[in-house]
This record gives C-alpha cells, structure tokens and sequence, in this order.
C-alpha cells in the first residue's frame, strides 16, 4: 500500500440519471442502469482513482452503521489495490445523493452532516493511521469532517505523516484548511472552494484573487496549490511561478462529480512515479485526469490513457 | 478471496478496546501487529473467553455446574484494562498471499479456526481469509 487515504466522514453515494430533471415533480428512473451506488467521500474516491492508475492504497476513516456496512462491502469489491481499516461508530454514514440531468445539464447535489464521532473512535483511528504509516509514501487527507471534529485533525494526521517523511496532500474547505495549516503545511494543497469562494479568510473575486491566494499558500511552505477558477480552469501556483491551466474543451457541469478527486489521485501518481518531476507538471497531468473525467457522466475514474489523451487539450498560461 | 481488511490492533491495546472493535466490526478475531504491520499475533473470541473464566471450566463441558457468575464477572472486569499481548495466540498462525485455497483450508479444519491473517514475504499484514471465503470459492470451483 503506497498511498493511505483518509475518508473520516465517508458516505454511500447515490446517483440517478433523471431526464429534465424539476422540482416538485414526480420522475420515475428508466431502469438500473440509471440509478447507481458506490461508495464515496474523497478520501475513497482518491482510492478508487489510484486503483484505476494501477497504484495500491489503504483507505482508512471512520464509518457507522448499517449504511456504513454496505459502503464497506462494495469498495471492498472495487478493486485488489485498495485495502481497508474503517473504525465501526453506532451512529449512520451518511447517504449522498445526486441527480444529473443530461438533457438539461444540470446536477442537484444533496449532502447530508453525517454522524457524530466520539474521542474514542478518533483515538483508535489514530493509533491505525501511525501503524500505516510506516509502510505508506503518501498520505492524502481530504473532504469534509463528521460533526465533533475540526480542522485540527487534519493538521496532527499531516504532522505526523511528516514526521515519517511522507508526502502529503490535502483537499479540503478553508474552515479545515485554515485550522490545519496551523499544525502543519502539506506537500500539496488543492483548496476546496466549491462551496465557499474563500482561502485562509480572503474572497476570491477577481482573477488577481485566485493567483494571490494560491501564491500565499505557496509562501506558508507548500510545494504546490491549485485552485479551480471558473470551474474549467485552475490556478497553480509552485516554488517557480504561478500559471494558468485550462482547455478549449467544453465541460459539462453534470460530468464534474469525482472530478477532482482524479485530479488528487492523478497528481499523487505524477509524484510517486515521477521522483524527478516538476510540480507544474504534476499539476498538469492531475488537470488532464479530472478533464478525462468529466469526459465520462458516472463516477467513474480515468485510466492512464485517457489522462494522456486529454493531455494534448491543456493549455498552460504563466500569470505571474 | 482474502478480504483486505487489514483491521489490527498493536500488543498494547487493551482487552477492551479490542472486544470493542471485534463487537462493532463483527470480527470473530483480530491480527496483532508491530508498528510496521507484521503480524506477531492473533486474538479471538476464544482466546477472551478463555481469559475470562477459570481454567477448570472447560473440562466442565456445560454451562449448568457453573454455580454463579460472579467468578466470571470478576475476572472480565480485571482482564477488560490488561495489555492484548498477555492473551493473545503467539506466535499466531498465518497463511501466505499465494498459499493455495486447499492448504488454507486445511490449517483451519486443523487448528479449528474460523479466520486467518493473509501475509506477504516479510511477514506483514495484507488482509484477512475467512471459512466463509473458503467455502464460497470450493462452490464457484476454485478449490
């Protein structure tokens, strides 16, 4: 297992393809091939990518219930590649649900809190984690954080993971980036602002925004930032320079869901593979995965060849 | 077939700490493991209940010549904040990732165990195989 992921508030992804989608309607599914379920969070989508690139992970977290069974039943089917060691909590994982219409091109996201997490399955989580560090070389901690933990986890996981000499990702809400980052810088930070147009306190507006925000988080020591601009574009700020990757291509927005847990995955692979290589490179290849992604309408992650594909449809800017 | 679930616990968790997860996981056992993951011991519900009673009473064979369950309620309470090392099997028994399906089965008929550890070449812990498994590939012919 080269590669630990951290999923602490997983959940089981529902996703129905509705035609003409509306609310206050009553739709009936075509058929099986139009409802799918898998299991999700971002820490687990990582795993599922990486297996499709042919890399070995474990993916760890904290799952409850009955929901959480079936969620560990059916990654425990997705592939060889990817190892388990969820801690079991009483309280439910959550349920995910999505709606893509692809006549209309939209997709209606609804994500639910999930369960409370009490000290003692966080402290158990923990104890796992240090024992799988010792065998992993990158650690990605990603997504968002069941209710009764903060940011601060987050920055003790990556401090430690440090500690040992690993590489480490992070993908997550400026609430959780913010308190992290406290504790620790990461290797790699791709800022989550899906939700919120905001990193460490600051509005992103204007270009000039993106590119100052993902230029500081390079100044507080990290060795890469990405931030998505505009959903179809990314500002990527290194050691080096700051630039903008982008494509002619047209995406789809319902086609974005996983999408940048590819790119996490694709860019993980660029370092663990490539021992040599650039960071800008490392963002580009992790751009062309979650371009490659948004080719496909399900969940589904990219294999290498398509990432090269979409290779040859990146555009590369320097900004600053 | 192996599951790859590689749920363990280090030889200084507590007894109760490890029922508590073999309870919420439903995991009849559970791999004792170095900080570097190799396997250097095995922990089942037995090895617990055995801890938990008297040596006498297994040679007693029912339940009915046990007078009361203080004894039993007693030694629980003392065991649940002991060290798993100080009950775990050890050294444990383990099967390679390329041992064939018939050899597994054969250690568990053998050993009367309902679960092994699945290890690689140095020792360390890939995942677990069940008498479940084993039975679900001798149906789809792998055996």
């Amino acid at each position: 297992m080269k590669v630990i992921t951290v999923t602490l508030n997983p959940a089981l992804d529902r996703e129905f393809i509705i035609e003409e989608f509306t609310v206050n309607a009553y739709h009936r599914i075509k058929g099986q091939n139009h409802m799918m379920m898998n299991p999700g969070g971002k820490g687990i989508n990582v795993s599922m990518a990486l297996a499709k690139l042919g890399v070995s992970s474990i993916a760890i977290g904290i799952i409850g219930g009955y929901t959480g069974r079936v969620l560990l039943t059916e990654l425990n089917k997705v592939s060889p590649l990817i190892s388990t060691s969820f801690v079991h909590i009483e309280e439910e994982t959550r349920e995910n649900i999505v709606i893509v219409d692809p006549v209309n091109h939209t997709m209606t996201s609804i994500n639910s809190p999930g369960p409370r997490v009490d000290r003692k399955a966080v402290e158990l989580l923990l104890k796992r984690y240090e024992i799988y560090l010792s065998r992993a070389e990158a650690v990605v901690l990603s997504g968002s954080l069941p209710q009764g933990l903060t940011g601060e986890i987050y920055g003790k996981m990556a401090k430690k993971a440090k500690e040992k000499g690993r590489m480490v990702f992070f993908d997550m809400i400026d609430e959780y980036l913010t308190e992290a980052l406290e504790i620790c810088v990461p290797d790699v930070v791709k800022p989550d602002v899906r939700g919120s147009l905001t990193i460490l306190g600051e509005r992103l507006e204007s270009l000039e925004d993106y590119v100052e925000a993902a230029a500081n988080l390079v100044k507080r020591g990290c060795k890469l930032a990405v931030v998505s601009y505009e959903i179809k574009n990314d500002v990527v700020a290194t050691q080096d320079g700051v630039w903008l990757i982008s494509t002619e291509e047209k995406v789809d927005p319902e086609n974005i869901l996983g999408a940048g847990d590819a790119y996490v995955a694709a860019m993980v692979y660029k370092r663990l593979t490539e021992k040599n290589v650039s960071m800008l490179e490392v963002a580009r290849f992790g751009y062309a995965a979650a371009l490659a992604k948004t080719r496909k309408l399900a969940k589904e992650m990219p294999e290498y060849e398509e990432i090269s594909e979409a290779l040859k449809s990146c555009r590369l800017e320097r900004l600053r | 077939m192996m599951v790859r679930d590689v749920t363990a616990v280090t030889q200084d968790e507590t007894v109760e700490n490890v029922v508590r997860i073999m309870a919420t996981q439903f995991l009849s056992g559970i791999p004792v493991v170095t900080e570097d993951m190799r396997v250097i011991g095995f922990v089942s519900e037995s090895d617990v209940i055995r801890a938990a009673i008297p040596g006498y009473f297994s040679l007693l064979q029912s339940t009915t010549f046990i007078p009361d369950m203080s004894q039993f309620l007693k030694m629980a309470a003392k065991l649940k904040d002991k060290p798993i090392r100080e009950i775990m099997t050890h050294p444990p028994l383990v099967v390679n990732e390329n041992a064939s399906l018939a050899h597994v089965a054969d250690l568990m008929i053998k050993h009367n165990v309902k679960i092994l550890p699945v290890v690689d070449e140095h020792g360390r812990l890939l995942g677990v195989i069940t008498r479940t498994n084993i039975v679900r590939a001798a149906m789809e012919g792998y055996l």
